[in-house]
């Protein structure tokens, strides 16, 4: 459990602290260890509380936080600013579309780890061609690059008669677990929330190991890291793939939820939205990317039921203020920068000062 | 909130005051959960029926989905000032699908889950209906009716369309151009499944008709530039452009070949989709003489006193910019309803299987165009069709159905 962990190392941390008569802050771990135990708390519980209608809303929040979380890997922690996590997304949900059209395979231990690895390959993929290259690309290259990649992908999509073209594939049946139906509802919500569990244990581990510590050393200073001697560049391909895998993950969770996939799930919109939903929140953080979807989500749905006409004017402006007058996202209002190289190694002590990062979140 | 914030007759509600005033009584905002329901003047013991109306209020064809919200509302106000249905008066419940499948499939959850609409007229794309209609159907058992010209092959159970299909469009339109235009037909088009589909139905009528297709393309949705199919159809002598490129690509499309001198030799244009909206995106001598059929032209209005009573209407409730046009579903739509309500009559209940049951094989004898009925056992509708012509920016009628057309789906 990432957020007990958490919890135990700053709290042990804390009170060493309290032990050599310094004053007590809480440290910016123990702000997003306890958010992180409170949003699990809250997650575990809430079809308890819910009806029908609003569990369905959560499950799809749960997945799209997901995807957000995957932005919030690459971005966030490995400078790596990719416009594309859609690409993966969509192409994951396609080809579980595929398996359950063509194949009649609907198995959760089959189309989950199918998503998982689509995501996983195209992105290695893509990190081979964008960021394996001879030179260190640029940000924009890449950014650029995968975007062009999420627009390619959408395209091919809308053209592509197999895969439905404009219309996208409907009526997906629902998932099954031998001879269960994982219909959408409770089931479906605690199979959304472990996923999303696992993959934010497998990203809280991953940015807090000596790997997190390399890329949190890449995202601030790439040309002393390869001096150094790291291999830059296929860390950051590691990284980008692990993120890749779990946006595929996202992808294969969410076409069996709404029952249907199409080509805006691999387009730049999506892409951009997702880029939104961590910026929101506040990136470098991993919880900040869940919060910024559960915000946005929460927000447009209320905008849409009181001002039907006017609703995605209004989102717009919201988001725009909060990214100009809160670079660091919605998170920032209680947790400072520094939170964001978090805690690594084994036994690590409480992190020492870091050096503000210029450009920070504000992309 | 619901007494404050009905819609009472002769009250010229537009969606601005509607908001302004269930905002002030306080109840919208505060409750949360308060749908854009738009509620009956008066109430019934059991309750109203309740009618999810789930159109593109919002996104590139919002102009088409807010016709649908209003023309909905529209027939609302009628079925109520009759005393409703059942002794029940209907109540709308409009939810927004944003031009955005994913926000659709959201917002028409809210439709069926929260607040349990009895149907759900709407969804104008294609993409839109395949979108919703999982979540509509076969996950909410909801019936689903689908208002708008479409490329056919819904077959879906508990799914009614109420627009045009393709044979109607075709089976009198193609032998009216080749009488007057010729037998030499371009098919240019959109890359997306209704010309595909629609091309193929056009191919066959053509051919069975004698005349002679010269070429069928296909071009990205956003191309803007067609010199070279211009320049194509020029040099081949063709008489017919049979034309499915959609905007934003249409309005060059056609400024070109005017330019180019198609119509000034004589060629003809067509496009099944042209009504009153999309009339207005080149200037009128550039697409004068340009052919559309379609189930209702404003200029049907003239000779045919159920769809002048429904214009009249319309434009007393909603003047402006949004207006009452078949290629935007707002036709299929107020039909849809009526056949409904006819339907829900006959049925006696609002459940799904004994409405989609009268449903089968319902009728109406007033509607935009004139009366309709379902096919049974095809969920697809009968109308009339008519065929109009571009003269100086607007449509003259030059030739109607005998009866009413075939459908010829599922």
């Amino acid at each position: 459990m990432p957020a007990s962990g958490g919890v135990g190392r700053a709290g042990t941390a804390g009170a060493a602290l309290a032990a050599r008569g310094e004053r007590w802050s809480p440290s910016p771990g123990t702000i997003v260890a306890a958010l992180e135990g409170l949003l699990l708390v809250v997650f575990a519980l809430l079809p308890l509380a819910l009806q029908h209608f609003w569990v369905i809303f959560v499950t799809r929040v749960l997945i799209l936080a997901l995807l957000a979380l995957s932005f919030d890997l690459v971005w966030g922690f490995a400078g790596i600013m990719s416009f594309g996590q859609a690409l993966f997304f969509g192409a994951a949900g396609y080809t579980v579309a595929l398996f359950a059209r063509d194949a009649g395979v609907t198995s959760v231990f089959v189309v989950l780890p199918a998503a998982l690895a689509v995501g996983l390959v195209l992105a290695f993929l893509v990190a081979s061609f964008l960021l394996l290259g001879r030179n260190p690309p640029s940000i924009t290259f890449v950014a650029l690059g995968t975007l062009t990649g999420s627009y390619a992908g959408d395209r091919l999509a809308r053209g592509w008669y197999y895969l439905g073209g404009q219309n996208g594939i409907p009526s997906i049946p629902p998932m099954t677990a031998g001879p269960v139906q994982l219909t959408e509802g409770v089931t479906y919500y605690y199979l959304a929330l472990a996923s999303l569990i696992a993959a934010y244990a497998a990203c809280r581990f991953l940015v807090g190991s000596q790997l997190g510590l390399a890329l949190a050393g890449i995202r601030i200073n790439e040309a002393r890291m390869a001096f150094f001697g790291y291999g830059v560049q296929s860390l950051k391909a590691i990284v980008f793939s692990v993120a890749g895998a779990i946006a595929g993950l996202s992808g294969g969770l969410y076409a069996f939820h709404e029952g249907f996939v199409w080509p805006n799930m691999l387009g730049v919109i999506l892409s951009t939205q997702i880029v939104l939903y961590a910026l929101f929140g506040g990136v470098g953080t991993l919880i900040g990317a869940v919060i910024g979807v559960i915000a946005i989500e929460i927000v447009s749905f209320v905008l849409a039921d009181v001002y039907p006409t006017v609703w995605p004017i209004i989102l717009g402006v919201l988001l725009l203020v909060v990214i100009l007058f809160r670079p660091s996202g919605l998170i920032s209002l209680l947790v400072p920068r520094r939170a964001r190289v978090g805690i690594f190694g084994v036994g690590a002590r409480r992190p020492g000062r870091i050096p503000e990062e210029a450009g920070d979140g504000a992309a | 909130m619901s007494d404050k914030s009905e819609l009472r007759d002769g009250a010229m509600m537009t969606r601005r005051r509607f908001l302004g005033s269930a905002a002030w009584t306080g109840g919208a905002i505060a409750t949360g959960a308060g749908s854009w329901a738009i509620r009956p003047a008066w109430g019934a013991a059991a309750g109203p029926i309740k009618v999810g109306i789930a159109t593109d209020l919002t996104g590139a064809i919002g102009y088409a989905g807010n016709a649908n919200a209003n023309i909905a509302r529209l027939a609302m106000k009628e079925i109520n000032g009759k005393g409703g249905i059942l002794g029940r008066p209907i109540e709308l419940y409009v939810e927004d699908t944003a031009s955005n499948e994913s926000t659709a499939v959201a917002n028409v959850r809210k439709l069926i889950q929260r607040d349990k609409v009895d149907v759900v007229f709407g969804g104008i794309t294609s993409s839109m209906r395949n979108a919703i209609k999982d979540v509509i159907v076969t996950r909410g058992r909801t019936l689903y009716v689908y208002p708008q010209l479409y490329e056919g092959k819904e077959c879906t159970p508990y799914i009614f369309c109420t627009g045009p299909t393709p044979a109607q469009q075709c089976d009198e339109f193609i032998p009216w151009l080749m009488k007057n235009g010729g037998k030499r037909f371009a098919l240019p088009s959109a890359n997306y499944v209704w010309p595909h589909v629609l091309n193929q139905y056009a191919r066959k009528v053509i051919e069975g008709n004698g005349g002679e297709v010269i070429f069928e393309e296909y071009y990205p949705l956003d191309q803007v530039e067609y010199s070279a199919t211009v320049n194509k159809i020029m040099t081949n002598k063709v008489d017919v452009v049979f034309n499915t490129v959609i905007p934003p690509g249409v309005g060059p499309f056609f400024k070109q070949l005017y330019e180019a001198g198609f119509t000034k030799r004589g060629g003809r244009l067509a496009c099944v989709y042209y009504d009153e909206n999309t009339l207005n995106i080149n200037a009128p001598h550039e697409i004068e003489g340009l052919a559309s059929c379609l189930d209702y032209f404003r200029a049907v209005t003239k000779d045919e006193p159920g769809s002048a009573r429904i214009q009249a209407e319309y434009d007393k409730q909603f003047p402006g910019n949004i207006v009452f046009a078949a290629g935007s579903a707002a036709t299929g739509m107020y039909r849809g309803l009526r056949l409904w309500e006819a339907a829900v009559k006959e049925a006696r209940s609002v459940d799904r299987e004994a409405v989609a049951k009268a449903l089968d094989h319902a009728r109406i004898g007033e509607g935009p165009g004139g009366p309709a009925e379902m096919v049974p056992g095809k969920r697809h509708c009968k109308m009339r069709m008519y065929t109009a012509v571009a003269k100086q920016g607007t449509y003259e009628i030059v030739a109607r159905s005998k009866g009413l057309v075939d459908p010829k789906e599922c």
